[in-house]
């Protein structure tokens, strides 16, 4: 466990020899927190300039005032982008941490010294899970309290921030960004560009904008039996493709079979 | 002697694929072993296994005391490798890419710290030592990744291709950084194609293609394969006393080119004032006597590539 601190601290050190990258990649959950919060404040300030959509509303929206509408929606459409975030970050972290050591040639040194490979792979993805969930939960709460100070109505407050939706953020996207972070892993081995490795493992994002769809479309409801629900797929998912990652992360099959 | 690294019938397939045969050596501790072979001969592949960094198909070895595949972390621990390619952190300065593999080496702070200014001053890149390793020349990165491969004072190390790619000054910088891991009785496991090199540096020499074609010290090999021999520069053409010499009983050989004789015999030190006498007789004047060199690179030559 030692040696996974020791990767995980030089990772972070790189990752501070990178502002741009660093900038670049952990500046979004702030900067969507600041959109969010300032347009869920605006709307709520201005009812006049809010249109509704075409179509159908959800059922949970019946009885509002086109106010509390125009809140309810940006609240939201950007609460599941906090569920896109974590998901974002850490694979894009990973695959510069692991594709990106791969592309140097430095893994035979490392896998060199006496350190086991479960160790290294632990700090990689340590290294690469903590930034991102960290700075998604800290800004999803300066959202949560944002809402909370600026909603119109109690109404607006239940349908933005609902115990799915929070259970959601600190459940499900933790293993839907080590899902990512797996999958990383796996392409490591195949590919020899951070940017490909982020491009395919992209494709993880789909199930949340299907979640977003199907919510806003009145289809999905995300209560907490679902959010949990989702949470014991996503952990057998995650399970099955860390069993993946860590078969593809030995160092024979590293140093042989990687190309 | 102790034997610092040992193997008995070493062997490594890839899907079917045989890339080392049987390999079979004793390495005595505190010496230079030179392992040389045609790329693709297996040579990296044998490093990789006697480092612990894959297993082997077939066969066993014993490394710095450590029986390969029983207690593979604490070989590794053992045994210091410089990978073919530096493979270095070209963001980090030097400083923290020897303090980063110092701690990997189970080094505490204080003591990892303390060694990665000793390797860098005794290599001479403490001057450098805060700036990336990016902007380093080949020469720079390959010292600090000998210095790398050292820090937790390993009693046998891997050397691949230290000097390749290497401007002359800096591979003499490396040549004799090697020999001072000599002295200092560490055991060097030396791959090179500069056959010269081997040459100045190791005690021993194995000659590798798949399997271990031949192995002794570099006298050895030549002795082995050309057989012992006096070279004779008279004046005048040498071909005149060839059937003077050939009809010696101790020569085995004798050819001319120009004022040159070469004469194979079985005890130079013994047989060479009988030589001079004969070609005194003969009335042969005689400018040098020398002893016939065979170069390590003859030696390859003609066990690799069969070239006479």
């Amino acid at each position: 466990m030692k040696k996974a601190l020791i990767v995980l601290e030089k990772e972070w050190l790189e990752l501070r020899l990178q502002p741009t990258l660093l900038l670049a990649t952990l500046i979004l959950p702030p900067l969507i927190t600041a959109f969010a919060v300032a347009g869920f404040f605006v709307v709520g300030k201005i009812s006049s300039g809010v249109t509704l959509p075409a179509t159908p509303l959800p059922p949970e929206f019946a009885g509002l005032s086109l106010l509390e509408i125009g809140q309810a929606i940006i609240g939201k459409q950007f609460s599941t982008l906090f569920l896109l975030l974590p998901i974002f970050i850490p694979s894009v972290l990973a695959s510069y941490a692991i594709v990106g050591e791969k592309r140097e040639r430095t893994l035979e040194p490392v896998l060199a010294t006496p350190i086991q490979t479960w160790e290294l792979l632990l700090g990689k993805i340590l290294a690469a899970l903590i930034p991102g969930l960290g700075i998604t939960i800290a800004s999803a709460t300066v959202f949560v309290a944002g809402v909370l100070a600026f909603a119109v109505t109690d109404r607006v407050r239940e349908i933005v921030v609902t115990p799915g939706w929070i259970l959601a953020v600190l459940v499900d996207t933790p293993l839907l960004a080590l899902i990512g972070v797996a999958l990383i892993v796996v392409l490591s081995s195949r590919v020899n560009d951070p940017r490909t490795a982020q491009q395919i493992s992209a494709v993880l994002v789909v199930p949340v904008l299907g979640l977003l769809f199907g919510q806003l479309a009145g289809v999905i409801v995300l209560g907490p039996a679902l959010a949990l629900g989702i949470g014991v797929i996503l952990a057998i998912i995650a399970a099955v493709a860390l069993w993946f990652a860590t078969q593809l992360f030995q160092r024979e099959v590293i140093l042989t079979r990687w190309r | 002697m102790a034997h610092a690294i040992e193997t008995h019938g070493l062997t490594r397939r890839f899907d079917g694929r045989v890339a080392v045969e049987g390999l079979s050596l004793t390495i005595e501790a505190g010496t230079v072993f030179g392992f040389l072979g045609p790329n693709g001969a297996g040579k990296t592949t044998t490093v990789r296994m006697l480092a612990a960094l894959i297993a082997p198909t077939d066969g066993d070895a014993i490394v710095a005391g450590h029986v390969l595949g029983v207690d593979d972390t604490a070989l590794r621990g053992s045994v210091g490798i410089l990978t073919e390619q530096p493979g270095l952190y070209d963001r980090l300065s030097a400083r923290q890419n020897l303090r980063y593999f110092a701690r990997l080496y189970d080094l505490e702070p204080a003591r990892a710290d303390a060694q990665v200014e000793r390797y860098l001053h005794l290599l001479e890149l403490w001057d450098r030592r805060d700036e990336p390793v990016g902007t380093f020349s080949k020469g720079m990165r390959q010292k600090l990744a000998i210095a790398r491969a050292l820090l937790h004072e390993p009693s046998v190390v891997f050397l691949d291709e230290p000097t390749a790619a290497l401007d002359p000054e800096a591979s003499r910088t490396v040549r004799d950084f090697v020999k001072g891991l000599k002295a200092e009785g560490r055991t060097i496991f030396l791959t090179t194609h500069n056959l010269p090199e081997a040459d100045e540096l190791c005690d021993g020499i194995g000659i590798f293609q798949r399997r271990l074609l031949r192995m002794g010290s570099p006298a050895e090999l030549r002795a082995s394969l050309f057989g012992a021999g006096t070279v004779v520069r008279v004046v005048g053409d040498a071909a005149r006393y060839v059937p003077v010499v050939r009809a010696l009983t101790f020569v085995r050989e004798a050819r001319a080119d120009g004022g040159t004789l070469t004469v194979q015999l079985d005890d130079p030190d013994l047989r060479n004032p009988d030589l001079v006498e004969a070609l005194r007789g003969a009335g042969a004047r005689i400018r040098y006597v020398e002893r016939l060199q065979h170069s390590l690179e003859d030696v390859y030559m003609r066990l690799v590539a069969g070239h006479p």
